[in-house]
């Protein structure tokens, strides 16, 4: 597949220690390129430049902006943008691929400041973005300029029509599905579990659904247990749980990528009842690659990703009876959740990175079909050069 | 002080046209690249199309259809080429299903290239008509009209593929 060997520059918008899905397919997918022999720098912003892989540049400390729900920690300003503009006309690139380029971010930064081949991939879907995308037309400008939109879910794609006027290929984010597929099954884990993994304390990844959901379920299987995993402190959360249920509770914290592996082949089912402000789900790709029974909300994204229902099963999304009724029914019907599992794991082929990579790669292989390379574009050139100058006298 | 204003706006309306110039250029050649892409990728679909017509697989009824409608796309004008690649789409759309059981080796080959490619011509489609419209959106802006940017670059065409049909 990968026949040329590329620089390729790539552009992470969000803090590079905190963690979060843009940051992961970001370093997934440096990886994954790097390995096939491309030359890649990451240019991100990050608040300990020691722990940074090689391949990763660092470009000032982020800043937390509220952001789609959450605290986003991105950053801008005049030095970021000289430091976008350093790394730029400094790494002599073939392609640059820019993460999240509409929301204030360096990402945007570099679309400003870059000419040539670009890609640009917008991971957001959220209704309500108004604040950010208001600012659309002061974004065409630069938007315009990526050769090439990559929306990495349906309802991403969505996002973007609506809000700036124009159309993305949909790529999904990619996993490491072998990762997952030999996962051993674990006695303590498995029996009628729900499973469920993610920061809980986040009342958008819908742990309180499920809770609510529980009574209903326990008394159609009483020996149902809940697991979960992710980071957060479970005590707060362990103690606003009915005593009657907590019994039925195990938290695990964080666990391991093997662990996880092992998780979802353990469990019975695997529980998504997030309840919005989630572009693409790729714990849902992850627990289908590990061969998990899903049951999700039937938000857009979990909605595309499951095929409406195809690969996994869907509840009304905040209807903690409908989740009963559904998690209910698969505890009952054993041959119905293997046979889920079973399409489910197939399916999850789809978001390996070795189909997500090629299919990225031929998106930057037409966006290079004109041969140019990545320069400064030309508003921003003597601008630079009287920057570098006064550098270069600091020194 | 009312001079000082006047040369400010007037030289902040000769910044605004030149980095409007400067858009529409951008503009300009994303359609060109994108159209040599998908170009490229059309000439190289005709290709494989001729192939196929002169393997053993295509009966001489297909194999006629397919060698005239696969000259006709790599001959046809920039105005002829939409319907042109079209009919060579629908003369392809017959055998596909044939060459998907058919177990000949080489042939699936060919059949396998075809719809690795066919998957490519749709992004650069969505690609190359997303630049054309972008295009089209900015010629519109008044100032672009009055001062004539766009010289004489003619006006992109949305190249009307039968999206379906491929």
């Amino acid at each position: 597949m990968l026949t040329k060997k590329l620089r390729i520059g790539i552009v992470c918008p969000y803090g590079w220690d905190t963690p979060g899905g843009v940051q992961n397919h970001v370093r997934d997918l440096a990886e994954f390129l790097i390995q096939a022999g491309h030359e890649v720098s990451v240019l991100a912003p990050a608040i300990d430049e020691a722990k940074l892989p090689s391949y990763v540049v660092n470009a000032g400390k982020p800043i937390a902006i509220p952001y789609n729900g959450a605290v986003a920690r991105v950053l801008f300003g005049p030095k970021a943008f000289a430091r976008v503009r350093q790394w730029i006309s400094s790494g002599d690139f073939d392609i640059l691929h820019l993460h999240e380029p509409a929301i204030p971010s360096i990402s945007l930064l570099a679309c400003w400041a870059a000419e040539g081949p670009m890609v640009g991939t917008f991971h957001a879907a959220a209704k309500h973005q108004k604040v950010i995308y208001a600012i659309g037309p002061i974004l065409e400008p630069a938007i315009e300029k990526l050769s090439a939109r990559i929306a990495v879910s349906e309802a991403a794609r969505l996002t973007l029509t609506n809000h700036l006027d124009t159309d993305a290929v949909v790529i999904p984010n990619g996993i490491y599905a072998k990762r997952y597929s030999n996962g051993i099954s674990r006695e303590d884990w498995s029996g009628n579990t729900l499973g469920f993994i993610g920061r809980f304390e986040e009342p958008r990844k819908g742990l309180q659904v499920l809770l609510d959901a529980l009574p209903i379920i326990a008394r159609f299987a009483p020996d149902v247990r809940v697991l979960v995993a992710g980071p957060g402190d479970s005590k707060e959360v362990e103690e606003s749980i009915d005593p009657q249920l907590r019994r039925r509770f195990e938290f695990l914290g964080r666990i391991s990528e093997e662990d996880k592996a092992d998780f979802m082949s353990s469990i019975a089912i695997y529980v998504a009842p997030n309840t919005g402000g989630e572009s693409f789900g790729i714990i849902l790709a992850e627990a289908l690659a590990g061969g998990a029974c899903v049951v999700a909300s039937d938000i857009p994204a979990f909605d595309s990703l499951l095929g409406s229902g195809e690969f996994g099963a869907l509840f009304t999304s905040e209807d903690s009876t409908d989740l009963a009724k559904t998690v209910i029914d698969l505890l009952r019907d054993t041959d119905k959740r293997n046979r889920l599992s079973k399409i489910g794991k197939a399916h999850a082929q789809i978001f390996d990175w070795e189909v997500v990579a090629e299919q990225i790669f031929s998106i930057y292989e037409m966006a290079m079909v004109g041969g140019d390379k990545i320069t400064l574009s030309s508003e921003n050139r003597p601008w630079s050069r009287f920057l570098s100058r006064d550098e270069g006298k600091e020194k | 002080m009312k001079i000082l204003i006047f040369v400010l706006v007037i030289l902040v309306s000769l910044w605004y046209l030149s980095f409007l110039a400067t858009r529409l250029d951008r503009l300009h050649h994303r359609v060109e690249t994108s159209w040599a892409n998908l170009d490229g990728l059309l000439q190289r679909r005709a290709a494989i199309a001729l192939e196929i017509a002169r393997s053993d697989f295509a009966d001489p009824a297909s194999s006629l259809l397919l060698t005239s409608a696969s000259y006709q796309a790599r001959e046809a004008g920039l105005k002829e080429r939409s319907a042109a690649e079209s009919m060579l789409s629908g003369a392809l759309g017959l055998l596909i299903e044939d060459g998907q059981v058919h177990t000949n080796s080489a042939e699936r080959a060919l059949f396998e290239e075809l719809s690795l490619l066919t998957a490519k011509i749709r992004i650069a489609i969505s690609i190359h008509t997303d630049a054309v419209s972008s295009t089209q959106t900015v010629r519109r802006k008044l100032a672009i009209r009055l001062f004539r940017l766009a010289g004489s670059a003619p006006l992109p065409l949305v190249y009307e593929f039968e999206f379906d049909a491929i």
